[in-house]
């Protein structure tokens, strides 16, 4: 769990990765430093030490001269903050329906023969594109 | 579940065939032999992995995908893994530890090898012919193919009889669609995907949900991994299967015969297990390892180890990656994934090309918002994060697709696997350091492969083509390092994976490969499996065994 000064940190350093733009919400406004990192933090134990690293590097900087020398200076620790930021990003589901992702849901394989049946058949017709066994 | 596990207690004191590894090959020995009633063991370093365990049903998949089920041992560090040095290897080995072995995380393209692939030497005159044809292995192949429940479409052109499948082709989906309209333009071959997926219900494998996410584990259990169509049964016949339990070496007898192996279960226990003959299906890097460390005064130089061919002509089909992003929403995080379609065009050798061989080409969709796969990157912050994080996400996802290049490396003997001297597993085993490099002629043969998918995406009419020449988490396929041939003095096993040195211990994984092909291994080295045990199977009577058994 991130005390109150890491996660005003993080919350500064997070809008930085992903800020809002292009009609897309900032990760503040998606509640990624209050919420959804919580999540992938219990997801990605194994980022924790690079993330917190981070979040280190962060105290008393501006969040974006910190992120631009966190990734010249330590990109360990910023691959585990950016990874972590994104990820809790789209664990958001309002994110998810703003770029049209339905998510990891059940879409079963359906059969699109028809849709390509022509072109194959002209691959028929190319003919064999294999050496047979030599005898 | 607690470590040890036995399935079938108690286990045999002796028995008639040990079976090192519960993976793709393994299994299928295991069933033939329990099937022909032969009291089998099967020691498995892994566990079961049930398919609730999977994450690609879950929103977290994307985040575990890139360490729980990353296919790199060393990155996912799982406590059945073992460490592999690979300080001096262009690429890094990828496998899964487990009931079922890598078919676990495979991604089910069940490619067949062509009759080419079976005579490099006479057609191409490089490497080595293998000790039979294409046509020797189909009716394996045909078998294999319905005991996975394969979805293809039969008539392509790139084999001799077209092939055909027990259930229907997979959709080839939007990306399918858009990349056959290029191919098309360019007058190319291409065909839907084959895949050991179930397009449709069969037997108790439910069809294909489209995840996306059969190289982390298939949720919906459509994918033909062996722990669920090859294990219940054999278990059912009485197989034994150990699990948790990592082989030390395997042993002999006075005469030099395998009769047995030493092992460790989880609760850190020494034992043996004795056996009148020894299987060994442990991949092509862990099959090397376990015969090195098994030196005795018989075999000083390691077991089936007089022509020093044990470890060396390793290889790893080296892959390289064309992607393309289009103007369309082609939904490409839906699977398989899988292959929705592959191409043979450049798969067979023309010279004129400046090199020998080609490769199998397989398009891949591009999976969800965090990326396909990690190690693609390594961009400067404002190129990936900042308002770029959005443009570049609404510009690729959802619009790009892979041309997948896997590149046939032919054997060189300087690629091996051999014993690190310092690095150990977790019981103080000595584990495997792979020395490999690429070679010059797969250098031009990826060159010239990437020319033509450029070409291709080009065709199809994408906006953007991103190149990944040689991805360094590539190497699923272990091929090469227990090689198969008719001559004791260049080969470690016969055709029939029995080891020229050794009568009674047999290899039937991907080590006795003696080229790679151009494609996906898995459906040849199952079906090289079932030709070796059947023929085990049917000489057990004469088979050469321990005096003292």
């Amino acid at each position: 769990m991130l005390n109150e000064e890491f996660r005003s940190i993080y919350s500064g350093m997070a809008d930085e990765l992903i800020p809002r733009a292009e009609g897309m919400p900032s990760a503040s406004d998606a509640r990624v430093p209050t919420e959804w990192i919580d999540r992938a933090l219990d997801y990605r134990p194994d980022l924790q030490d690079g993330f917190l690293r981070a979040l280190n590097y962060g105290k008393n900087k501006n969040p974006r001269e910190a992120i631009q020398d966190l990734n010249t200076q330590d990109s360990e620790a910023f691959d585990c903050l950016g990874v972590l930021t994104s990820g809790a990003y789209f664990l958001n589901p309002e994110v998810k329906k703003l770029i049209g992702y339905p998510g990891q849901v059940p879409s079963p394989a359906n059969d699109d023969l028809d849709a390509y049946s022509g072109m194959l058949a002209k691959v028929l017709e190319r003919g064999p594109v294999y050496r047979p066994t030599v005898k | 579940m607690s470590n040890p596990v036995v399935v079938n207690s108690p286990l045999p004191d002796i028995a008639d065939v040990l079976v090192i590894g519960a993976g793709a090959s393994g299994s299928v020995a295991v069933s033939e032999l329990a099937k022909a009633g032969h009291k089998v063991v099967c020691l498995e370093q892994g566990q079961w992995t049930p398919s609730s365990e999977f994450a690609g049903d879950k929103p977290e998949w994307e985040l575990v995908k890139q360490k729980r089920w990353h296919p790199n041992p060393n990155v996912r560090n799982h406590p059945s893994d073992y460490p592999i040095d690979t300080t001096e290897s262009d690429v890094n080995p990828l496998m899964y530890n487990a009931v079922g072995g890598s078919t676990i995380l495979y991604a089910a393209h069940w490619f067949r090898f062509m009759p080419s692939d079976f005579q490099v030497k006479t057609m191409d005159g490089v490497a080595d012919d293998w000790p039979f044809t294409y046509e020797d292995l189909l009716p394996f192949y045909e078998e294999m193919d319905h005991a996975m429940g394969v979805s293809g479409l039969a008539d392509d052109p790139a084999y001799p009889e077209g092939g055909s499948f027990p259930l229907p082709p997979l959709p080839i989906g939007k990306p399918g669609i858009k990349a056959a309209e290029g191919m098309d333009k360019l007058g190319w071959h291409w065909w839907p995907g084959t895949n050991s997926i179930a397009s449709k219900a069969i037997g108790h494998r439910p069809q294909c949900q489209r995840y996306g996410a059969c190289l982390t584990g298939c949720p919906a259990g459509a994918k033909a991994s062996t722990d669920i169509t090859h294990w219940p049964t054999a278990i059912e016949n009485g197989a034994h299967l150990l699990t948790g339990a990592r082989v030390r070496k395997i042993t002999v007898d006075k005469d030099g015969l395998a009769n047995g192996a030493d092992y460790v279960d989880r609760d850190g226990n020494e034992r043996h297990q004795k056996a009148k003959a020894v299987i060994l299906a442990a991949n092509g890097v862990g099959t090397p390892r376990i015969l090195l460390l098994s030196k005795s005064d018989k075999h000083p130089n390691g077991l089936a180890n007089s022509t020093d061919l044990v470890g060396r002509r390793l290889m790893m089909h080296p892959y390289a990656a064309v992607v393309g992003t289009y103007e369309d929403n082609l939904e490409s995080w839906l699977g398989p994934a899988g292959e929705l379609m592959h191409s043979m065009e450049f798969y067979e050798t023309d010279k004129s090309r400046g090199f020998v061989r080609g490769a199998k080409w397989n398009l891949m969709p591009s999976g969800g918002p965090l990326g396909m796969r990690s190690g693609y990157g390594g961009r400067p912050v404002d190129e990936s994060f900042g308002v770029n994080f959005h443009k570049n996400l609404k510009k690729v996802f959802g619009r790009s697709f892979e041309w997948g290049i896997i590149a046939e490396d032919l054997p060189d003997e300087a690629n091996r696997v051999v014993l690190d001297p310092k690095l150990t597993d977790s019981d103080g085993i000595p584990a495997p350091k792979l020395i490999y490099k690429s070679s010059e002629n797969t250098t031009k043969l990826i060159d010239f492969h990437v020319d033509r998918a450029l070409e291709a995406h080009e065709a199809a009419g994408a906006t953007s083509i991103s190149i990944t020449k040689l991805m360094r988490d590539c190497g699923w396929h272990l091929l090469g390092t227990a090689k198969m041939g008719n001559d004791p003095k260049d080969s470690v096993v016969n055709q029939w994976g029995q080891a020229h040195d050794v009568p009674n211990l047999y290899i039937i994984d991907g080590s006795v490969f003696p080229t790679s092909s151009g494609g996906n291994p898995t459906s040849t080295i199952m079906a090289n499996a079932l030709r070796s045990v059947r023929h085990l199977v049917e000489n057990f009577s004469s088979q050469v065994t321990p005096s003292s058994y």
